[in-house]
């Protein structure tokens, strides 16, 4: 109860974001050429810390990717909506970016193009299957409790317009390959 | 019942009595000392405005809704300097009077966005033109979502937690406080009064005084002492800079002016101790 008044430290109010990304050769295992990480080897990042980068060369999209998706990670790159799971989890990644900054490349979006994500822990290939443009309030447009690893990117609709727009592009993807999965088990 | 006994029974039910005046004096000390606290802060907006102008609150939160509305403009495709125009410290202070000015008036603490909507409009139209946007290409729609998310984050901002919640039960608990603060005064007076002339011996009056004084100097000073030194107020969960530190200095005010009541009772408390000390020597010497 204390802790929904009181934080543990005191409060830090800075703009900066903190950065664990230490990026992995693409080719090799990270972990003593382990298959699987477990979750608790893996250096969890907090809230609006800086885990990974996302590219998407078809679209000229190199970006960094966050964990949580506040106005300081979409000031900076895109962010990993906090209720998705973390690349290589097996479920759900629903990453979010405005679509006048780092995400503006979506609009090059096709069937077939790869998206890769880089992090500290392993990197993933996924492939474009679909781009959908959908309302904001559609929960038809992702399903956070799927028991298998998709990709969801998303950003504001049309692109390039001025305001804030209630449609949202929707890029979906499936894994393609990658150096490392989680192990889900304790 | 012979003399001897009601004599000895008399002088045990004494120290009771005389027991229990000091601790509802000490009780009374206490109350009277919370309510003056209570009375020139929590109760007064002049306390408020000279809290809100000492943490430099007015500043912090003109650059907050600046980092707002540039992180809006970037969702929006909007430049960052599109923020610095019409955000400055002198409206917001205006704005932040009116708000705290209204809280204890009891009325309704709602923040007034006609003016700031206006100026949105303006500044949006003026982007396009320099920026040679096509009007007619833009959605007037996506402008007016804009607009109205602008203005639920300048609300947020302006507004301070609960303010509209409590602002009634403010305005309706100080209209008393003086009165109360006026009777317990009385009350501790007369407390003091029943102690000092009931007694014979005037080190006993100066005892059962100085035992008063003590519990509510010991009282007074136990809340403010214990949550200072927990530390609990630094780690406080407000998520933006200009309430933490208007929150944070806005409580070791409180704490302050308890400490300030602590120490007079503290000075209340020695003097009595020393009137005492003194009238029992002589008593002693005398017998």
């Amino acid at each position: 109860m204390g802790s929904l008044f009181f934080s543990n430290t005191e409060k830090n109010f800075s703009e900066k974001y903190n950065n664990i990304f230490v990026p992995v050769n693409e080719e090799t295992k990270p972990v003593e050429n382990k298959e699987t990480i477990k979750l608790s080897e893996i250096e969890f990042p907090s809230y609006g810390d800086q885990f990974g980068e996302l590219i998407i060369e078809d679209c000229q999209i190199n970006t960094k990717l966050f964990f949580g998706d506040n106005d300081i990670a979409l000031n900076n790159g895109v962010g990993l909506y906090n209720g998705s799971a973390i690349p290589g989890y097996g479920k759900t990644i629903l990453i979010g970016g405005h679509n006048n900054t780092y995400f503006n490349g979506l609009k090059y979006a096709q069937t077939g193009q790869q998206i890769l994500i880089r992090t500290s822990y392993g990197n993933y290939k996924y492939e474009i299957t679909d781009v959908q443009i959908k309302n904001y309030n559609d929960k038809s447009a992702y399903d956070l409790a799927a028991d298998k690893e998709n990709l969801i990117l998303y950003t504001c609709y049309p692109f390039d317009e001025l305001g804030l727009t209630p449609k949202r592009c929707f890029v979906y993807a499936k894994p393609l390959s990658s150096n490392i999965q989680i192990d889900k088990t304790k | 019942m012979s003399y001897n006994s009601h004599s000895r029974q008399k002088s045990k039910v004494k120290p009771i009595i005389y027991g229990l005046l000091s601790f509802m004096l000490a009780f009374v000390l206490f109350l009277l000392s919370v309510f003056m606290v209570l009375e020139t802060t929590v109760f007064s907006q002049d306390y408020m405005l000279s809290k809100m102008a000492e943490t430099g609150y007015y500043s912090m939160l003109e650059d907050e809704l600046k980092t707002e509305l540039k992180s809006l403009g970037n969702a929006s495709g909007l430049d960052e300097s599109f923020a610095e125009d019409f955000v400055n410290s002198l409206d917001i202070t205006e704005i932040e009077k009116q708000y705290i000015s209204a809280f204890y008036c009891g009325d309704k603490t709602l923040v007034n966005t006609t003016e700031f909507k206006q100026q949105l409009y303006a500044a949006l139209d003026k982007y396009m033109d320099d920026n040679g946007i096509d009007k007619s290409k833009t959605s007037q729609e996506n402008l007016d979502y804009f607009v109205e998310q602008a203005c639920e984050r300048y609300v947020t901002q302006v507004s301070i937690p609960f303010f509209s919640f409590v602002a009634n039960y403010i305005y309706n608990a100080s209209k008393p406080v003086v009165i109360i603060t006026i009777s317990l005064a009385a009350a501790a007076l007369i407390i003091s009064a029943i102690i000092a002339f009931t007694n014979k011996f005037k080190h006993r009056r100066y005892r059962y005084l100085c035992y008063g004084c003590a519990g509510a100097f010991i009282s007074v000073t136990l809340v403010p002492t214990v949550v200072l030194l927990s530390g609990k107020i630094s780690q406080i969960n407000i998520n933006t800079r200009s309430l933490y530190n208007l929150f944070v200095g806005y409580a070791n005010g409180i704490f302050m002016y308890f400490f300030i009541y602590s120490a007079i009772l503290l000075v209340l408390s020695f003097v009595t101790f020393v009137l005492y000390r003194r009238h029992y020597y002589k008593a002693i010497n005398h017998s």
